[in-house]
C-alpha cells in the first residue's frame, strides 16, 4: 500500500526521523505508538505528501504521483484544521475537491452543493445531519472533530493517517471516535495514539521513540515491558 | 427553499465583477495613439530628466510634501487624541459629571471627518489663498476629527472596571483615567498613529496634485505636459520614500507584535515628545522653505449665501444624477477595490505571481488618482467608468498590500491541509489560505468602500463626474449657493456610508482573528 523507505527529517522545527523504514499492507489497522516529540506527527507528514524528507523515500504502487496520490490518502489532523469561516457542509464538500473543478469549487461556496452526499458523511462520522448549514466554528470540540471525519469520509480515501485523533476527547466519545476510524473511513489505516490500553483494536502496532521504529508487532505477542520500555524517560 | 448565500471568502472575490461593466465601457473606447504615448511614459521611467533645474524643483517639491506630510500628522494625531479624551464618555463620568459636552462635541465632529481633505483644500485656498499652510490645515482639520474618533470608539470600549476600583480607592479623576486607561491605550495608539503618517504622505501629495504645492504640483505639471521625463524624476524619490516609510512601519509592527502588545510607559512618554518634536522641527522645516510667505494669513472670507441664493441653487442642480453617478462611482470603485487582489492571487499564487502582484499594488497605490486618472485619460474618453477604474485601482492597491500581509503572517496549516486532500492548487489556496482572510479582509474592505465614497471627489474633479465634479464646477464660478449645498449634501452621503460601513465592520469583526484588532485600527 505504502512504503518508507529510509526516510530522515533532521534540522526543522519538528521532531526529527532517523532512516524510518515502514511497509503498510493493504487493509491493515497499524496503531502507532510513542512519547511525545517521538516523531509521530513528522511521519504521519512525510506518509501524506505535506512534508518532503530530507533523505529516502515515500513509495505508492502502481508509481503513483502528486495528485492521484494525494487524493487517495485521507489525513486526520490532530488539531483538525477545518475552516471556520465555512458552513458544515462546505466542509465536508472540501474532501472531494481532489476531484472537482475550481469553478464547483467557487460554486460550494455559493450554493449548498451535493446536500445528500454529505448527509450521508456526516451520519456515517455520527454527527446529526441538520447541522449542515451550521458555521463550524459554532460546533463543540466533539462535533468539529465529526465534521473533520466526515470530511474525510467524503474524500474517500484508500489510506487513513491520523494524528491524536484521540487526544481532546471526552472519555465516552473515544470508543466510538475510533470505531468509526478503523472501520468505516479506509481500508488501510494508520492512527498515532498515546493510549497503549487501546491496541488490541489494531492489527499492528508500530513504536517510534527518538525518530526511530523502536518496535513492530502484533497486539497478541506485545509485552507489557515492551510498552513500558517505549515511553521510559 | 434557501437562496444562495455567497460565504466569506466568495464575497470577497465577488466585487471583481464590477470590472465587466467597466471594461465594456473602457475597452472599445481605447485609442492606438494613446497606446503610444503610453510606451513613452512607461520608457520614461529607464531614462528620468537629470537637468539642474528639474531636480532642484523635484527636490524642493520633495521637502514641500514631506514637511507637509510630518507637520499635519503631527499635529492631528496631537488634536486628535486631545478631542478623543474630551469626547470620550469615560472622561466626563470620572469626573462625576454628565457625558453630554462629550457627546455633543462627537456631533460636532462628524462634519470635519465626513468633508475630504481635498475640498477642504479648496475651500481654505479661497479663504487664505495660495499658502503653504493650507495644505497643512486641510489635512490637519478631517483628519483630527478622525483620529478623535477611532480613539473615543477605543477609549469607550475598554472595561472601565480597573478605573471604577481607583476611582473608590480615592485617586483623582486625571490620575485614575491614566494609570487605568493609559497603558490599555497605548499599543492602539501606536498601532493607528503609524498608519496615519503613511496617510498623511498621500493625501500631501494629493493637495500637490491640486496645486497646492509640493511633489503632487510637479508630476501634475509635467504629466499634464507629457514630460515623462519630468514625471518619472518626480516619481521615483516618491516612490523610495513611500516604500521606505511602509517597510518601516511595517518592521516596527512586526517587531512589536501586533495591536495587543503591551508598551512601556517610558515609551510613551518618549512618543509623546517626539510628536511636538516634529510638529516644531517641520514647522521650522516649512518656515525655512517658504521664507517670505509666512506670516500673518491673508483672509478673505466667502460670502455667506442667504436663503434665497440656497433655495435657488437647489432648483439649479440636478441631484438625482448628481448622487446616483456619485453612488454608481463608489459602487464600481468599491468593486475593483476589494474584487481585484483576492482574484489576483486565486489566478496566480505561486512562483513570482505573488512578488510580481505586491510590485503592481505598491505602484498602484503610490500614485494619487487623479494622476492614474490623467494617466489613462492619454488613451482613453472621460467616462464615469475611467474614473471608477483610476479610484478602484489606487484602492486595490492598499487593499492588496492589508491582503497579502494578512496571508504573510497567516500560519499555513489549513493550506496544506487543503492540498493533502489533492485538491487544485487555485481550490487549496481559496479554502486553505483566502477563506482565513476572509472576515478581517471584508471587514477593512468595509472601511475602505467608505474612503472611496468620500475620494469620488478626487476623481470627480477630474474625470468630470458626480458631486466632485459639481463642486469643482462651483467653486471655479464661486458660486457659493451652490459650493454650500454641495458640500452638505456630500457629508450627508459620507455620514450614510460611514454608518453602513460602520454595521457591516462590526459584522465581519464578530468572533474574528486577532488580526481584526489591527483592521479595526486600520481605519
Amino acid at each position: 500500500m505504502l512504503a518508507l523507505d529510509q526516510v530522515s527529517v533532521v534540522g526543522r522545527d519538528l521532531p526529527r526521523l532517523d532512516a524510518v523504514s515502514l511497509v503498510l499492507h493493504q487493509g491493515e489497522r497499524v496503531a502507532l505508538l510513542g512519547p511525545s516529540g517521538a516523531g509521530k506527527s513528522t511521519l504521519i507528514a512525510v506518509a501524506n505528501g505535506s512534508l518532503r524528507p530530507d533523505r529516502g523515500q515515500v513509495i505508492w504502487p502502481r508509481q503513483r504521483q502528486g495528485r492521484r496520490q494525494r487524493r487517495a490518502i485521507g489525513t486526520l489532523w490532530q488539531d483538525l484544521r477545518l475552516v471556520e469561516e465555512l458552513s458544515v457542509q462546505q466542509n465536508v464538500n472540501a474532501g472531494a475537491l481532489g476531484r472537482r473543478s475550481l469553478g464547483w469549487a467557487l460554486l460550494n461556496l455559493l450554493l449548498p452543493l451535493d446536500t445528500a452526499a454529505c448527509r450521508r458523511c456526516l451520519e456515517a462520522a455520527g454527527l446529526d445531519p441538520g447541522l449542515l448549514e451550521q458555521p463550524v466554528s459554532r460546533l463543540s470540540g466533539g462535533q468539529r472533530q465529526r465534521v473533520a471525519i466526515a470530511r474525510l469520509l467524503r474524500q474517500e480515501p484508500e489510506l487513513l493517517l491520523a494524528d491524536e485523533p484521540l487526544a481532546s476527547l471526552d472519555p465516552a466519545l473515544v470508543d466510538d471516535i475510533l470505531q468509526r476510524l478503523l472501520h468505516q473511513t479506509a481500508s488501510t489505516v494508520l492512527i498515532s495514539l498515546h493510549r497503549p490500553d487501546l491496541v488490541d483494536r489494531f492489527d499492528r502496532v508500530v513504536g517510534l521513540r527518538a525518530g526511530s521504529v523502536c518496535l513492530d508487532a502484533v497486539p497478541a505477542e506485545l509485552s507489557p515491558e515492551q510498552l513500558e520500555r517505549l515511553y521510559r524517560p | 427553499m434557501k437562496l444562495p448565500w455567497p460565504s466569506a471568502p466568495l464575497l470577497c472575490l465577488s466585487p471583481a465583477l464590477a470590472l465587466v461593466p467597466v471594461l465594456v465601457v473602457v475597452v472599445p473606447a481605447l485609442h492606438a495613439g494613446g497606446l503610444a504615448t503610453w510606451g513613452d511614459f512607461l520608457l520614461g521611467a529607464l531614462r528620468p530628466s537629470l537637468e539642474p533645474a528639474v531636480l532642484n524643483a523635484v527636490l524642493h517639491g520633495l521637502q514641500v510634501t514631506l514637511a507637509t506630510a510630518l507637520l499635519s500628522w503631527a499635529l492631528s494625531v496631537l488634536i486628535g487624541a486631545l478631542l478623543a479624551l474630551i469626547s470620550a464618555d469615560v472622561l466626563w463620568l470620572s469626573r462625576g459629571r454628565s457625558p453630554w459636552p462629550g457627546r455633543a462635541l462627537r456631533v460636532v465632529l462628524a462634519l470635519p471627518r465626513s468633508i475630504h481633505e481635498l475640498i477642504w483644500g479648496l475651500l481654505l485656498l479661497q479663504v487664505f489663498g495660495l499658502h503653504p499652510w493650507v495644505a497643512v490645515l486641510a489635512i490637519v482639520i478631517p483628519y483630527s476629527a478622525l483620529v478623535a474618533r477611532v480613539w473615543r470608539d477605543q477609549l469607550d470600549s475598554l472595561d472601565r472596571r480597573r478605573l471604577i476600583a481607583l476611582l473608590q480607592g480615592g485617586a483623582g479623576a486625571h490620575a485614575a483615567l491614566l494609570t487605568a486607561m493609559a497603558p490599555v491605550m497605548a499599543p492602539s495608539l501606536f498601532s493607528y498613529g503609524g498608519y496615519r503618517l503613511e496617510c498623511a504622505l498621500r493625501s500631501a501629495t494629493l493637495l500637490g496634485v491640486f496645486g497646492l504645492g509640493g511633489l503632487g504640483t510637479e508630476l501634475q505639471l509635467s504629466l499634464q505636459s507629457l514630460r515623462f521625463e519630468e514625471f518619472w524624476t518626480a516619481l521615483w524619490p516618491l516612490v523610495l520614500v513611500s516604500v521606505a516609510l511602509e517597510q518601516l512601519l511595517r518592521l516596527w509592527r512586526l517587531r512589536r507584535g501586533g495591536a495587543d502588545r503591551f508598551v512601556a510607559q517610558r515609551q510613551q512618554l518618549w512618543c509623546g515628545v517626539g510628536l511636538v518634536v516634529t510638529v516644531i522641527g517641520s514647522a521650522l522645516w516649512m518656515q525655512q522653505l517658504f521664507p517670505p510667505q509666512m506670516g500673518a494669513l491673508p483672509l478673505q472670507w466667502p460670502p455667506l449665501p442667504d436663503r434665497a441664493a440656497l433655495i435657488a441653487a437647489a432648483g439649479e442642480l440636478s441631484w438625482l444624477s448628481l448622487v446616483g453617478d456619485t453612488l454608481l462611482l463608489t459602487v464600481l470603485a468599491a468593486g475593483l477595490a476589494i474584487g481585484l487582489p483576492p482574484l489576483g492571487l486565486l489566478l496566480w499564487h505561486r512562483g513570482g505571481g505573488t512578488t510580481l502582484q505586491s510590485l503592481i499594488w505598491t505602484a498602484l497605490r503610490l500614485l494619487p488618482p487623479p494622476l492614474t486618472l490623467l494617466l489613462l485619460l492619454l488613451a482613453n474618453q472621460p467616462s464615469l467608468a475611467l474614473a471608477a477604474l483610476a479610484l478602484g485601482l489606487q484602492n486595490a492597491g492598499v487593499l492588496g498590500r492589508l491582503l497579502l500581509e494578512g496571508l504573510e503572517q497567516q500560519p499555513p496549516e489549513r493550506r496544506i491541509a487543503i492540498e493533502a486532500t489533492a485538491a487544485s492548487p487555485a481550490a487549496s489556496w481559496l479554502y486553505g489560505s483566502l477563506s482565513g482572510q476572509s472576515h478581517a479582509y471584508l471587514a477593512y474592505a468595509a472601511y475602505r468602500s467608505d474612503v472611496i465614497l468620500r475620494e469620488t471627489v478626487v476623481v470627480g474633479l477630474v474625470g468630470g463626474t458626480g458631486l466632485g465634479w459639481a463642486l469643482i464646477e462651483a467653486l471655479s464660478s464661486f458660486h457659493w449657493a451652490a459650493i454650500a449645498l454641495l458640500i452638505a449634501a456630500f457629508a450627508g452621503l459620507t455620514l450614510v456610508g460611514e454608518w453602513l460601513s460602520e454595521r457591516q465592520r462590526a459584522h465581519w469583526l464578530v468572533g474574528s482573528s486577532p488580526r481584526g484588532t489591527e483592521v479595526l485600527l486600520q481605519s
